[in-house]
């Protein structure tokens, strides 16, 4: 072999192999969004516990109606006091509110993603219907573990509250296990744990805790009584629908 | 009396060695103590829990967290502008960022929710990706900040030079660690804009820094300055190391017990090290000197017949001066004043104890045939007291009317004093956190946090239309520039969906309206975790003692009317506490002076077996006191938390020279039925020790003059001038009185002679 080929092939492995490795994680960030939106609608009961640094705990219940990734209908019903509001979320970010009392559905403009959703350690923008393979760049990080990958996500824009972000994906189903949130400042910011649970051909994510380290709080959402492809229609999730529901 | 005196000195000379012995063990531990010694500053700490607005001023500061927000103020030329923004922005991500620091919010982050034409916009104030930059822009911004009642005024100022960056402090933050690290960091950032910093913990730090500053620094000064005292006037290495001795031991073992104890330093105490430097020197001196006197008279066991001369006056002289700083825990408003009296009347104790025990017991280690230089200040004897003995003697009258004189110009000063409660005058006029405050006041409505409490529920239209309803009432006081409550929060809400300003009636509207602030932190700033309880937040703008009566007068009417028992109102805040606490001067300085006076002159009457003796052991020192009160009615320094203390301290410490002069007066009288030679004896020896006495006294005071805390140099000051009153009181009028009152006998000892 002379000097010539052994070059090409060093150069030829050399830039290779990030070039697969990019390729890999790519697919397996897809693979990830492609499972967490597999389902063509859901409808479930989702219990939210908030608990904050004292250990104190607020629960609050709603169904969930989904169709898709960006169309989301919350109706509480625990507490009492709150039975009956209910949050429509349509693709563009756009969220109309319904107050039963105010008899009328208010839209709000969300201008700040990094506000918490409905006063969870979730904000607006981690729970974006938009796959995380449109808003991040992967990269594979080593060594993996025995049953998980390291994904290493940056963010495709600067319109983000997080700097960075480190999901496990599990090798075989390539549902998300954990993801550590990162702020701007690179600061560990929030961890989610992912517990995944298949049902029929789904898999879906039956009990995720949000903690934010830097304020000691958590939220941890379950999700009961959840039913795939029920056929719902875009009809369900127009404003009218939150009145008359 | 001297008998017994004299048996007791030669126990104390015999056990010399187990004195020592204890006093280096005992030095030792309590050294050890002292390492765990805190500085705590925090005024709020240190209110009393029977006050009513004390009680719920501590009360909102700990279930509301009124009392651990930090405000650093950002000024320039234009707040509008992108720049500034940035910085802004910087500072707030940097302090996000600080261990201890639960939230911060400033222009950059602060969440607005505002009507549109179809809803609602909930956002920030400003974008938090892209900063305005357009002069449209900050138009609209600039529109967003003045149309919103809640952050006009106090988040931008008015003129738009000023804006605020707010923190809290979480519960378990240590408070030093995080202001000092807030300087660090926004020092680091080296921002073009000026920024101040206030709120209670920069304050607190603050404070606690200019503590230790004087302590470290103004400590080694008083002991240099009373070190070179001493050696003038002893002459001797003994002279000058036993008194600063048996004062730097007392100070150890005095704030090791406090230590021990779980006792903070506080600002007030803060001056106790200085306060035993003076004082617990005093007593040996007396000590030294009485046996270097006798030493003079080549008597034999020098030691315990020195000691049994010294021995009434040097134990009277302390519990008197105990009893001055005992007298504050009758009547001080602050516990931060009471524990000052309880440790330094310890100290007091302290150093008594040395000085009879542990300086006789050195002291004797000097062998009787030794060469021990002569105290006697030739120049202070042939120059001031033969000749101040010889006026006394022929013209008692004159002495009495100069200072009946002097009295009586006090007495007309006296009802100028001023009083002042503001903590503001802690600080010199140039200092950073004065011209924070002045910033505050001018531009964003005062520092002074007032509180309303509301017990009742939370989510009741009642309830918060009464909250409404206070605040409005509250506006209209031209010291309250803005309020914010819960209320507030409901009403905006309602606007914003309702385009109505009101709290709605209906209690379902106001609950479903409280799902939009489930979650916000801010929510803790104003109501209770079980929404029982919830508080208006306001500022209070005069440092005036009277506008905050007229303002207390103004709101508890409205209390007493609006109040029922389904919405109970009450009031506090630093404004409230300030008219108590100004009150509390006026009784605490009188009670315990008259308790000190009442006490000193039994005590006296009780030792020296004679209640005229202790009547006129008093008498300089009432005058003296007329005269220091009379000098802070004639110059303005007011009566403050710091400067209520010295008319007590001065007391305690400026009856000694009165009591060592009447008791060697008693003392010499008994021996030799001469009253004139009683007077000369006295004023002579006494009179030498104490005019030694009163400059290193007055001089170890006047070191405070050099402190950075105002009232501790106004302290100083007035301490060292009851110091040379109360001390030329003592060897001037007091003698005057004692010849006058014995004319006969002093006439009949002149036929004799």
């Amino acid at each position: 072999m002379n000097y010539k080929t052994l070059s090409i092939i060093t150069f030829l492995i050399f830039n290779f192999i990030p070039f697969s490795e990019a390729q890999n994680a790519e697919t397996l960030l897809q693979n990830m969004d492609k499972l967490m939106s597999a389902p063509k609608d859901r409808v479930a009961t989702v219990e939210m516990t908030v608990t904050n640094k004292f250990e104190d705990e607020k629960v609050r219940e709603a169904i969930l109606k989904q169709k898709g990734t960006d169309r989301k209908m919350y109706r509480y019903t625990k507490p009492e006091k709150k039975a009956g509001i209910a949050t429509l979320s349509l693709p563009d970010d756009i969220m109309w509110l319904y107050m039963p009392s105010f008899g009328k559905p208010i839209k709000i403009s969300l201008l700040s993603k990094s506000q918490a959703f409905t006063g969870t350690d979730f904000s607006y923008e981690d729970m974006s219907g938009i796959p995380y393979s449109e808003r991040y760049i992967p990269k594979l990080l080593n060594p993996d573990t025995p049953n998980t990958y390291m994904l290493e996500l940056t963010p495709r824009t600067n319109k983000t509250t997080y700097s960075k972000i480190v999901i496990s994906i599990d090798k075989t189903h390539y549902y998300p296990v954990k993801m550590a949130f990162f702020d701007l400042d690179k600061n560990y910011e929030k961890l989610a744990t992912y517990k995944y649970a298949k049902k029929g051909n789904y898999w879906y994510a039956q009990e995720v805790i949000m903690e934010d380290l830097q304020k000691s709080h958590s939220t941890k959402i379950v999700m009961k009584d959840i039913k795939f492809d029920q056929g719902l229609k875009d009809e369900e999730f127009e404003v009218e629908k939150l009145i008359s529901n | 009396m001297s008998l017994n005196s004299k048996k007791i000195s030669n126990k104390i000379v015999s056990f010399r060695w187990i004195t020592i012995f204890l006093v280096i063990l005992s030095t030792c531990f309590f050294g050890f103590q002292l390492t765990k010694l805190t500085i705590d500053a925090d005024i709020i700490k240190s209110l009393p829990d029977d006050d009513k607005n004390a009680k719920l001023l501590k009360h909102i500061s700990k279930n509301f967290g009124g009392n651990s927000m930090g405000v650093i103020i950002l000024e320039t030329d234009n707040i509008y502008q992108t720049k500034v923004l940035e910085h802004v922005r910087l500072l707030t991500d940097s302090l996000s960022k600080i261990d201890g620091i639960a939230s911060v919010s400033s222009l950059t982050n602060i969440i607005n929710i505002k009507g549109s034409e179809y809803g609602i916009e909930v956002g920030r104030l400003v974008d938090e990706f892209e900063l305005p930059t357009s002069p449209e822009q900050f138009e609209v911004l600039r529109n967003n900040i003045l149309s919103n009642d809640m952050y006009k005024g106090s988040i931008v100022s008015e003129d738009e030079t000023s804006t605020l960056i707010i923190f809290n402090l979480e519960d378990e933050a240590i408070v030093n660690a995080v202001a000092k690290n807030v300087l660090k960091t926004t020092e680091t950032l080296n921002l073009p804009e000026t920024l101040y910093y206030t709120g209670s913990p920069m304050l607190v730090t603050y404070i606690s820094e200019l503590m230790k500053n004087d302590l470290t620094r103004l400590l080694p000064l008083a002991f240099l300055v009373i070190a070179i005292i001493l050696y003038f006037s002893f002459k001797t290495i003994l002279g000058v190391l036993l008194p600063l001795l048996t004062a730097v031991i007392s100070i150890v073992w005095s704030l090791g017990l406090m230590a021990i104890l779980g006792f903070s330093m506080s600002m007030i105490s803060n001056n106790i090290p200085i306060i035993l430097l003076a004082i617990g020197s005093a007593y040996a001196i007396h000590v030294i000197n009485r046996i270097n006197q006798i030493h003079d008279q080549n008597k034999t066991d020098i030691v315990q017949t020195a000691l049994a001369y010294v021995l009434i006056p040097v134990i009277l002289a302390s519990i008197t001066t105990m009893i001055g700083f005992v007298s504050f825990i009758f009547g001080a408003y602050l516990e931060m004043i009471v524990d000052f009296g309880i440790f330094t009347a310890l100290g007091t104790l302290f150093a008594c104890i040395l000085s009879i025990f542990f300086v006789p017991a050195i002291m004797s280690f000097k062998k009787s045939a030794s060469k021990v230089k002569t105290s006697k200040n030739v120049l202070l004897t042939s120059y001031f007291l033969e000749p101040l003995n010889s006026i006394l003697l022929k013209y008692p009258k004159r002495i009495l009317t100069m200072w009946m004189l002097l009295i009586a110009i006090s007495i007309f000063g006296l009802f100028s004093i001023k009083r002042s409660v503001d903590i503001q005058e802690y600080f010199k006029h140039d200092n950073p956190t004065r011209l924070a405050e002045k910033i505050m006041i001018d531009k964003f409505g005062g520092t002074k946090p007032v509180f309303v409490l509301f017990k009742g529920n939370m989510q009741s239209p009642e309830v918060l239309k009464t909250m409404k309803k206070t605040a409005d009432y509250m506006e209209e006081s031209p010291d309250i520039y803005t309020s914010m409550s819960i209320a507030d929060l409901i009403s905006e809400l309602n606007f914003a969906i309702t385009g109505n300003r009101d709290i709605p009636e209906d209690p379902e509207q106001i609950e479903q309206l409280w799902f939009l602030l489930d979650g916000n932190e801010t929510l803790e700033r104003f109501v209770s975790d079980d929404l029982d309880e919830g508080i208006i937040i306001s500022k209070f703008k005069s440092p005036d003692n009277q506008s905050k009566k007229v303002f207390s007068d103004y709101m508890n009417a409205f209390i007493e009317e609006n109040s029922t028992e389904k919405c109970q109102i009450e009031i506090t805040g630093m404004p409230f506490v300030d008219i108590t606490m100004d009150q509390s001067l006026i009784n605490s300085q009188m009670g315990s002076i008259s308790i000190a006076i009442i006490f000193v002159i039994f005590i006296v009457g009780l030792i020296l077996r004679s209640l005229k003796s202790g009547i006129y052991a008093a008498i300089p020192i009432v005058a003296a006191i007329i005269i220091l009160f009379g000098v802070m009615g004639l110059t303005g320094i007011s009566l403050n938390i710091a400067t209520v203390l010295v008319a007590s301290v001065a007391l305690g410490i400026g009856i000694d020279y009165s009591i060592h002069i009447i008791s060697h007066f008693n003392h010499v009288f008994k021996d030799t039925q001469n009253f004139k030679i009683a007077i000369k004896e006295s004023i002579l020896v006494s009179g030498n020790a104490i005019i030694i006495n009163v400059i290193a006294v007055s001089a170890g005071f006047l070191m405070l003059v050099f402190s950075d805390m105002v009232p501790l140099q106004y302290f100083g000051l007035l301490i060292a001038i009851s110091m040379v009153s109360s001390g030329l009181g003592a060897i001037t009028l007091l003698p005057a009185i004692l010849i006058l009152v014995n004319k006969k006998s002093l006439n009949q000892n002149s036929n004799e002679l």
